[in-house]
């Protein structure tokens, strides 16, 4: 996978996360699965508010919704979560790479001038 | 706020360079001296704009080839903190060529809200060298600043982290 990929992933699990509801949702997941029902009791919402919340963290794979004839039981998928914990293990290189090239770059301009003393 | 040093969240990076301070300071405020070092090896910079300046926008393109053609990304921000030669804070978030936050709609997100990082650059001059500590935080927009996303997240790692024992 590209850095650029999984920078981008990142991004949209930040953005889902982004929002207070949803993260009650995955606390309250935290402690074992749950219908929308029992999901949406400690929030003053619609059930309709609850499961699109629900629907966009499924989206971003931090919900698994079950399969049990009618009842849909959610539960946590924290894999995309660690992502986001492990946040700095993605930046890190990145910014490592980018200051060695500043370095570079400042050894190139330090010759640069040296060079241009001479002609004087 | 607390000292991020070691979060999970936060990169810290300390770095030491061999020339005086002003020279860093332009290699993060001066276009042209940006473009040389902050996109990757394969990819370079075609727009660097700068407004150094507490409530200034910065715009920045990357642009690299990749097997299904040329691929630009663009980044806005905002100037929060300048101090010459001592302190620069930016956000930084994934925009339009025009500056404007890109709204995670491809999720279907009505009330998605963009994520913004935070780049704070602390100098201090050391004997003629440089000593610079970069820290980069991410925060989302509906949290008051990087200590309270912070603590939510861990908050909730713990609860996972129990969770998962089960």
């Amino acid at each position: 996978m590209t850095a650029s990929t999984a920078e981008q992933r990142l991004s949209e699990t930040f953005a889902v996360l982004a929002n207070s509801t949803r993260r009650a949702i995955l606390a309250r997941l935290a402690q074992g699965e749950a219908t929308v029902n029992q999901l949406a009791e400690p929030f003053a919402l619609t059930l309709p508010a609850v499961s699109k919340h629900i629907k966009v963290l499924a989206r971003a794979g931090l919900v698994v919704r079950g399969h049990r004839g009618q009842y849909r039981p959610c539960a946590i998928d924290a894999m995309p979560l660690e992502e986001v914990l492990n946040w700095a293990e993605q930046y890190r290189p990145i910014w490592e790479a980018r200051f060695d090239r500043m370095n570079d770059y400042l050894t190139r301009l330090g010759r640069q001038q040296e060079a241009s003393k001479k002609d004087d | 706020m607390t000292d991020t040093k070691g979060s999970r969240e936060a990169v810290v990076i300390e770095r030491t360079f061999d020339v005086p301070v002003d020279v860093i300071w332009q290699m993060w405020t001066d276009p042209e001296r940006f473009k040389e070092w902050f996109g990757p090896t394969d990819a370079t910079i075609p727009v660097a704009k700068m407004d150094v300046r507490v409530g200034g926008r910065r715009l920045v393109c990357m642009e690299a080839q990749t097997p299904s053609g040329l691929r630009s990304m663009w980044f806005a921000g905002e100037y929060l903190q300048v101090v010459p030669n001592q302190l620069l804070v930016y956000t930084e978030f994934i925009s339009d060529e025009n500056g404007n936050a890109m709204p995670p709609s491809e999720m279907g997100m009505s009330e998605g809200h963009p994520t913004t990082t935070e780049v704070r650059v602390e100098l201090e001059p050391l004997d003629g060298v440089t000593k610079m500590v970069m820290t980069h935080v991410g925060i989302p927009s509906d949290s008051p600043g990087a200590a309270g996303w912070t603590m939510a997240l861990d908050k909730l790692a713990a609860r996972v982290a129990t969770g998962s024992r089960r």
